[in-house]
């Protein structure tokens, strides 16, 4: 019961940083596109890495998850 | 005792407006939300290096060499307007002496408004954010842009036109 109870808090907790690293996501959408109407390419590719960077994290944290 | 048929039971107004069926009613466990996420984290993910493929790409035209204007149409201290190196993105030249022409490309660096000369102050001008660049070199002056407008060669050709002959990135 109390390993249950654990369990499922840590679920709660993985589902709230999976929605924080979503949450940086739309913010790097607006710097990636301000990076693409200023032309400026440095940013944009910076973007790029990070995004995926964190989209790698997120899936990562998945394996945590219990069934 | 008399058979009657069963009164049919009226659906409720919600079930009317919102017409699911009740097989259709799935939980969402906590574990297939996260997967929704991180999908939509990999979506975003793959937009955010498709735009800085874009990006790239769209940089790396620098432009053909192209006549703009008769330098005879242009008196000094006025601007013309005109596209480069593509037709959709704007351009912007200066007659500051008889010999000394310059242009950039009329998007300011800090968030693509267009920029405007200021003859007065002999700067380029961003109304948007009130970002300035300084008109021969396009560096920047004052305001929010860290970078200077993206300048294009130009130079006056024997037949009397302004000829365009790449951008600078």
């Amino acid at each position: 019961m109390r390993t249950s109870e654990h369990s499922r808090r840590a679920s709660s907790a993985l589902v709230l940083y999976v929605i924080i690293l979503v949450a940086f996501q739309v913010f790097l959408i607006t710097v990636a596109v301000e990076g693409f109407e200023t032309g400026n390419r440095r940013l944009a590719w910076a973007t790029a890495a990070v995004s995926v960077g964190l989209a790698g994290a997120s899936a990562t944290l998945l394996r945590y998850f219990r069934p | 005792m008399t058979d009657t048929e069963p009164t049919p039971v009226e659906a409720p107004t919600w079930k009317r407006d919102f017409p699911y069926e009740a097989a259709a009613e799935e939980d969402v466990t906590r574990r297939e939300f996260a997967r929704y996420l991180v999908a939509g984290a990999g979506a975003m993910a793959a937009g955010n290096v498709g735009l800085a493929i874009w990006t790239q790409l769209r940089t790396i035209n620098t432009g053909e060499p192209t006549a703009i204007v008769a330098l005879d149409t242009v008196a000094v201290g006025d601007t013309h307007l005109f596209r480069y190196p593509s037709a959709d993105e704007p351009a912007i030249l200066v007659r500051l002496t008889d010999h000394d022409i310059v242009a950039f490309s009329q998007k300011c660096t800090h968030l693509g408004c267009v920029v405007f000369y200021e003859a007065d102050e002999h700067r380029w001008h961003c109304p948007c954010h009130e970002g300035n660049f300084e008109a021969r070199t396009g560096a920047v002056i004052s305001g929010p842009p860290t970078r200077p407008l993206g300048r294009i060669n130009v130079e006056v050709r024997d037949d009397g036109m302004i000829w365009a002959l790449g951008a600078t990135k």
